[in-house]
């Protein structure tokens, strides 16, 4: 990972986005790396747009808002389209859910698309557990973080009741990153 | 003498992604604050709730009150009865506490006050984010008198200052302002924990006279209600005592006189700032809170593009640095200062800086951004 990254996860209200950018940034702490992080939603975004952008680092972050997005965590259409305005210019990075999002020809930029929201529901009988799928997966195909502090962050902060589905959900997260990363 | 020691932090040691308001109250715990009086308001609401938690776990006492005023009024009762007392705020409820924290100034009270500044004046833009309160924060208050303020720029800072204000409260009985503003109080970022927390309690000598002047520093014993003392404390002028004399000069004079020298004789102590790439800088950048973090960047990144800037960080905001500015505007250099207000630490800049000074104000509710810092500067290099 280079030094700094500035992520940005978006979707729409209630698809889990702030949990997922919250557990990004508390499991790159875990790895001992430096995270700032900051959310829109609320009453600002309730039915619209819900976002979380996390800035994770080696060293002390300078500027803890984001300046451009590196690396695009996209879980819908609008959200998607919304966001490219703001990607960084040089070696950018989309992740998108392949059910919910057609990505657009970007020359130069990476895009790859995870079938969190199709494997959720098909494996997990959960489509509420695709950001936790989608998480576990941007992990292994960034090197954000690792699985395990993945784990531990969402031990430490997902509520008792979705704790086992969630933990599930992650693994096969891990699992697609893996597949992605070997073809 | 103060009592100085080292205690176990309260929290479990290592690393956090806590908001600055949380970092704040956790600041309060580990320094020994045991008594917070508040009554909540945006943005800084989340101190007020988070102590409302943390202070049940801690065998501390938590009170919701009716308002402001009565707020600070019982943190100065508070810490007359021996608890380190704390309240949280922003603008509005500042302004209510300004009479108060005159009675907490002439008293010698120790107490700490967070400020989560938003954009005023009045009620502003609630959820906004603004630095207007500093001026405030001086000479908020009628008659002649000195605090302690300071400026944190990042949550791991809003800890530290809050544990440093404490300890600034209970060495020099006065209230101390964690100045800090919206952008911080509700940043999130990774902030570390340390094993062990240093920390003040105030001096005690059983019989001496709590407004006494013999010791060397100004700052006189405080016995606590409850041990048996006799302690009157009044906002009137009074003596050594707490005795009131209303009509003699010497002893006003001699009081005024201690409660602003006891800060200002100590402003080496007391003031603290930060420096980045100043030895060749042609323009140096000076700043504090958010807008630290913004020209922070800004240094770096024109840095990088052979620009030769620096950055000067006020983490002390009253007393004012103004030695430190003296010097510095004696170095043949160029200062910009940008603020989200309109230039109310330029003012104290121009009236220390013997060189050219040049303001940046926004007052747009939102925070400077880098790009404005570096789009200015290019132009002044």
């Amino acid at each position: 990972m280079s030094n700094v990254k500035q992520v940005r996860l978006i979707g729409f209200g209630g698809q889990g986005v702030v949990l997922a950018g919250t557990l990004l940034a508390h499991s790159a702490i875990k790895d001992g790396r430096w995270v700032a992080g900051s959310s829109a939603y609320g009453a600002q975004a309730r039915g619209g747009t819900a976002r979380y952008d996390v800035i994770v680092a080696e060293d002390p972050i300078k500027f803890p808002h984001m300046i451009s997005t590196d690396i695009l965590i996209a879980f819908s259409q609008k959200a998607y389209e919304e966001s490219l305005g703001q990607l960084s210019k040089e070696n950018a990075l989309i992740i998108y859910d392949d059910l919910l999002v057609k990505p657009e020809t970007l020359p130069g930029v990476v895009q790859t698309g995870v079938p969190a929201t199709d494997r959720a529901i098909k494996d997990l009988n959960n489509k509420q557990a695709a950001n936790m799928v989608m998480l576990a997966a941007a992990a292994v195909l960034t090197g954000l973080t690792s699985q395990s502090s993945l784990v531990k962050a969402l031990e430490e902060n997902s509520a008792p009741r979705f704790l086992e589905v969630n933990r599930k959900a992650l693994a096969l997260g891990q699992e697609i990153g893996l597949n992605i990363k070997k073809i | 003498m103060n009592d100085t020691k080292e205690v176990k932090s309260a929290l479990t040691p290592g690393s956090y992604f806590f908001t600055g308001n949380e970092a704040a109250a956790e600041g309060a715990i580990a320094a020994g604050c045991r008594y917070y009086a508040g009554y909540p308001i945006t943005p800084s609401s989340e101190i007020m709730e988070r102590m409302s938690q943390r202070l049940k776990e801690v065998a501390g006492v938590f009170m919701q009150m009716e308002d402001e005023i009565a707020s600070i009024c019982s943190v100065v009762g508070a810490s007359w009865s021996g608890s380190k007392a704390m309240t949280a705020t922003s603008g509005p409820g500042f302004s209510l506490m300004q009479e108060a924290l005159g009675y907490g100034v002439f008293t010698e009270t120790p107490l700490v006050l967070v400020d989560i500044q938003r954009a005023g004046p009045c009620t502003g833009q609630a959820t906004k984010v603004g630095s207007g309160d500093l001026m405030q924060a001086k000479w908020g208050s009628h008659g002649d008198y000195q605090i302690i303020a300071l400026s944190p720029w990042s949550v791991q800072e809003m800890y530290d200052q809050t544990i440093d204000a404490f300890n600034l409260a209970e060495q020099y009985r006065v209230p101390v302002f964690v100045m800090a503003d919206e952008a911080v109080g509700h940043l999130r970022e990774r902030m570390d924990i340390s094993p062990l927390v240093q920390i003040k309690n105030r001096y005690k000598k059983s019989g001496a006279a709590p407004f006494g002047t013999e010791e060397k520093d100004g700052v006189p014993p405080m016995p606590s209600f409850g041990e048996g003392e006799s302690i009157t404390v009044t906002g009137s002028t009074h003596n050594e005592f707490g005795v009131r004399k209303t009509d003699d000069p010497a002893v006003h004079e001699r009081l005024v006189g201690r409660i602003n020298n006891k800060i200002l004789n100590h402003r080496e102590n007391i003031i603290q700032s930060e420096s980045y790439s100043l030895d060749d800088a042609e323009v140096i950048v000076v700043a504090y809170g958010f807008t630290a973090r913004s020209a922070f960047f800004a240094v770096d990144q024109l840095r990088k593009s052979g620009k030769k800037a620096g950055l000067l960080r006020l983490k002390t905001i009253w007393p004012f640095a103004d030695d430190l500015i003296s010097h510095i505007g004696k170095l043949g250099k160029k200062l910009f200062v940008p603020e989200m207000n309109s230039g109310q630490v330029y003012g104290e800049i121009r009236k220390y800086a013997d060189c050219e000074v040049i303001p940046y104000h926004q007052t747009n509710g939102r925070i400077i951004h880098p790009k404005d810092i570096i789009a200015h500067i290019e132009r002044i290099i």
